[in-house]
């Protein structure tokens, strides 16, 4: 699964289906493809200002799908978008409705397995900072109290 | 035998119209499963798996590609760095046999090494109302220099044997692979006897 989620893409393929994609927007008509292969890029670029776009794009491209098939690949697309942007409960809204679809479907599972690791690793991590923070609260309210003592 | 260290990295990747059996040949050789209901893959699907072939333990990058229409102009920049190719037709499908030539000169356009190892494989054969002949399918892969078996996700048959082969094949090819560790000794074995001889006809 990380190979899939750490992927980049070619920097000449993401300018090659750029030009494509804004050629269209310039011509007014943009087809499904181009947005869908655009999309795509920016979701596998290195920079998070574009996997952002990406992201966005594909949703639009959902909103808009004609038929069950394509819905179908756009809720995974989606959910490997939000997964590198590290938005894991968008993530995961996205791959469970994958899996309402196709309960069985084994890159869904995986990804939502991979998914809920990272939620569990992160919400542990948040804890400790959260917990962490208390205690030096704590501390630093008994020394208060101490030195309020003297 | 277990202890061997990893020789290389091999980078294979499995093309081919769609509903042919590209995942179930993936997931039977990786996982040992199958699924009659196999979903069609979205984009790309990666799997890693390790395999000892002539003393020589290699690691499998395998990345399995959607046949559907919807992803063709991305797969080939998936293409880049391979070393095998397998190429996978329904021998109960004419029309994915047919398609054939198209694929392999995708595959020749974007692969970036030239004397990839490919191996073509007529998948289905538990399957009755075969449209695809083994002679046919041999045919194409002595035309077009590729290893070739016959096989069948559902029962097993030959799916090893096409992973080993073509690895085995590889790995015999060491301008293809040793790009960063020169000097290994592998142990060519000459025709050491395989298990799948007899089995894969390798032109």
């Amino acid at each position: 699964m990380e190979s899939i989620l750490n992927e980049e893409v070619d920097p000449a393929d993401l300018k090659r289906f750029e030009l494509m994609y804004n050629e269209q927007v310039r011509r007014g008509q943009v087809s499904e493809k181009a947005k869908f292969e655009y999309a795509w890029c920016l979701v596998r670029s290195k920079y998070i200002d574009d996997m952002k776009e990406g992201v966005a794009l594909l949703e639009d491209l959902f909103k808009r799908a004609s038929d069950d098939g394509a819905r179908r690949d756009y809720l995974y697309y989606m959910s490997v978008g939000y997964t590198r942007i590290k938005e894991y409960p968008q993530a995961l809204k996205y791959v469970k409705a994958l899996l309402k679809i196709e309960p069985g479907n084994h890159q869904a599972l995986q990804l939502e397995k991979f998914i809920n690791k990272k939620m569990t690793k992160e919400g542990i991590m948040g804890m400790a900072i959260v917990g962490g923070a208390a205690l030096a609260l704590g501390g630093l309210v008994s020394l208060g109290i101490a030195l309020a003592k003297k | 035998m277990g202890d061997t260290e990893v020789l290389t990295t091999l980078k294979i990747l499995i093309i081919g119209e769609s509903s042919v059996g590209k995942s179930s040949l993936l997931l039977r050789f990786t996982d040992d499963t199958f699924d009659p209901e196999q979903a069609a893959t979205i984009g790309v699907d990666f799997k890693v798996k390790t395999l000892q072939v002539d003393g020589n333990r290699a690691k499998l990058a395998i990345w399995d590609t959607a046949g559907q229409e919807r992803f063709r102009t991305l797969t080939p920049s998936y293409y880049r760095g391979a070393q095998g190719a397998i190429l996978v037709y329904d021998v109960t499908n004419r029309a994915s046999f047919q398609k054939l030539d198209v694929w392999l000169n995708e595959l020749e356009t974007f692969s970036t090494k030239h004397d990839l190892i490919k191996m073509l494989v007529g998948n289905k054969i538990d399957q009755e109302n075969r449209e695809v002949s083994k002679e046919d399918g041999l045919k194409f892969a002595r035309k077009h220099h590729m290893l070739f078996i016959e096989a069948s996700a559902k029962t097993r048959e030959g799916v090893q044997c096409a992973f080993e082969e073509l690895v085995e094949k590889i790995i015999q090819t060491p301008g293809l692979w040793e790009t960063s560790n020169r000097g290994v000794d592998i142990s060519q074995g000459g025709q050491a006897a395989s298990a799948c001889q007899g089995y894969c006809a390798v032109i």
